[in-house]
């Protein structure tokens, strides 16, 4: 899946260049448990393929993140979602976007691929059910433009799961 | 958890999903992007009339704004004029104290070439990043940050070359790729005094927000535009050795009768492992035969907003 979004997204800073080169470096030294990095030559996007823990829901469940990232990263957040079929999960919507404050208004240069990989896996571990959000068809509807989740104005009034 | 379009803007009360009437709102008509446009707009209007930091304006400028308001604040701006000659205002994005601190301090170096005073701060900075790394951030997080701050300060102090001017200093501190990283700096070494000391800020944070130290560090230090609020200021001193004194400006008077204006210095503790005196800074006016110095830094508080102020 591509989001026009990213595909007409500026190339990145020297300074994300340089930052990102070192996360990836980072990456393949220490990889957070449960995540792989699908080696591709673009240093812009990334794809994470992720197994749901042992002992959760969504164990023996493989899925993949996709983390775009913008001209000014770390300054700005990456862009992640999940690329369909996205994990049933009442935070998660059919098209993959991710209600989680820290990719949006939350998120701070100092976090990075890796712990932002740790969160999502720890939000998947943590939920009970195994549903869509309620209102998964008219989101998704509205995103067919294909437009960018940073682009969605997110309430985060539910932080039980 | 939700998203908000075609959701008007008033918040909700409850934690239900979203609001059944909507579709019928006028503020249906409202998407997201349309919104986030009209934010940005807004947004960039803010940045042409309000630089990251502005320009030296006379103490009467404030006078001006106040001018059919209240009569306490105007009685109080007079009073600030008697030490006061001048303010600089910083725009009002969340990152104002940093932004604040980041200008007056750069500035007092550029002015003063106080070599002693750099070396200091670069020790401290070295002893930040040890922090840093002893709480387990990875070097990568950080090290851009603090890389652009030293090159900053080396630029405004006479080393192989001759210091910036001050014209270069203001243009710096308007450019966002730099000033931004110089917040960002400040934001990592305060989490860090933070969070190395939490036994003594918990008390703090827990009194603002009902946080562990660890989440109020997550997420109203390490993002950038979380304001400012004493245990921000007090780690920031700490951690740099940096003494900061704030001046409020509000509608509080005394029983007296009598108008002053409050003001609290945020002494750094002297000693790395003496953290007790450090805690909420030293008050003033201190009677002590040996006072500590005047802080260079002189902030102006006015709820919700820090700007920098000018001695006489």
């Amino acid at each position: 899946m591509t989001s026009p979004s990213a595909s007409s997204r500026k190339a990145l800073s020297k300074i994300a260049t340089n930052r990102l080169q070192k996360e990836l470096m980072e990456w393949q030294v220490n990889p957070p448990a449960g995540f792989k990095h699908k080696v591709t030559d673009n240093l812009q996007r990334w794809v994470i393929e992720v197994n749901g823990a042992p002992g959760t829901l969504y164990s023996n469940e493989t899925f993949q993140l996709q983390v775009d990232f913008p001209e000014h990263y770390p300054m700005e957040a990456p862009q992640v979602i999940f690329i369909p079929p996205a994990p049933l999960h009442p935070h998660i919507y059919s098209n993959g976007h991710i209600c989680l404050d820290i990719l949006y208004d939350s998120w701070s240069p100092a976090m990075t691929v890796s712990s932002v990989c740790i969160s999502i896996l720890s939000m998947l571990s943590s939920s009970s059910t195994k549903q869509r959000p309620n209102d998964d068809e008219r989101y998704v509807k509205n995103c067919r433009n294909g437009r960018s989740p940073k682009e969605t104005r997110w309430w985060f009034h539910d932080d039980k799961v | 958890m939700e998203n908000q379009d075609e959701i008007p803007v008033e918040p909700e009360t409850e934690s239900s999903t979203f609001i059944s009437a909507y579709e019928a709102d006028d503020w249906s008509n409202y998407k997201d992007s349309d919104v986030m446009l009209q934010q940005s707009a807004i947004f960039e209007e803010d940045a042409a009339k309000s630089p990251f930091v502005g320009d030296k304006e006379p103490l009467s400028s404030l006078e001006a704004e106040y001018k059919s308001g209240s009569p306490i604040l105007l009685e109080k701006i007079k009073v600030l004029s008697e030490q006061y000659a001048a303010i600089r205002r910083t725009r009002g994005d969340g990152n104002c104290f940093f932004r604040s601190f980041m200008f007056s301090y750069l500035e007092h170096i550029l002015e003063s070439q106080d070599i002693a005073e750099v070396e200091r701060i670069k020790t401290n900075v070295e002893k930040c990043k040890k922090t840093l790394q002893g709480l387990g951030y990875a070097d990568f997080t950080f090290e851009d940050f603090f890389a652009l701050f030293i090159e900053q300060l080396e630029s405004v102090v006479t080393g192989n070359e001759a210091p910036i001017s001050h014209d270069e200093l203001i243009v710096r501190s308007r450019d966002q790729s730099v000033s931004d990283y110089v917040v960002m700096f400040f934001r990592f070494v305060t989490s860090g005094e933070i969070r190395k000391r939490s036994e003594f800020f918990e008390p703090f944070i827990f009194g603002l927000a009902n946080l562990t130290v660890e989440q109020f560090c997550k997420t109203s230090v390490e993002p950038m535009g979380e304001e400012s609020d004493h245990v921000h200021i007090t780690a920031l001193s700490d951690a740099l050795g940096v003494p900061i004194r704030v001046v409020y400006l509000d509608r509080s008077s005394c029983d007296t009768g009598g108008i002053s204006v409050n003001h609290h210095d945020f002494v750094p503790a002297s000693d790395d492992n003496d953290t007790s005196s450090s805690a909420a800074g030293g008050s003033d006016p201190n009677p002590n035969p040996n006072p500590n110095p005047i802080p260079f830094i002189v902030l102006l508080y006015r709820p919700g907003h820090y700007d920098i102020l000018y001695r006489k």
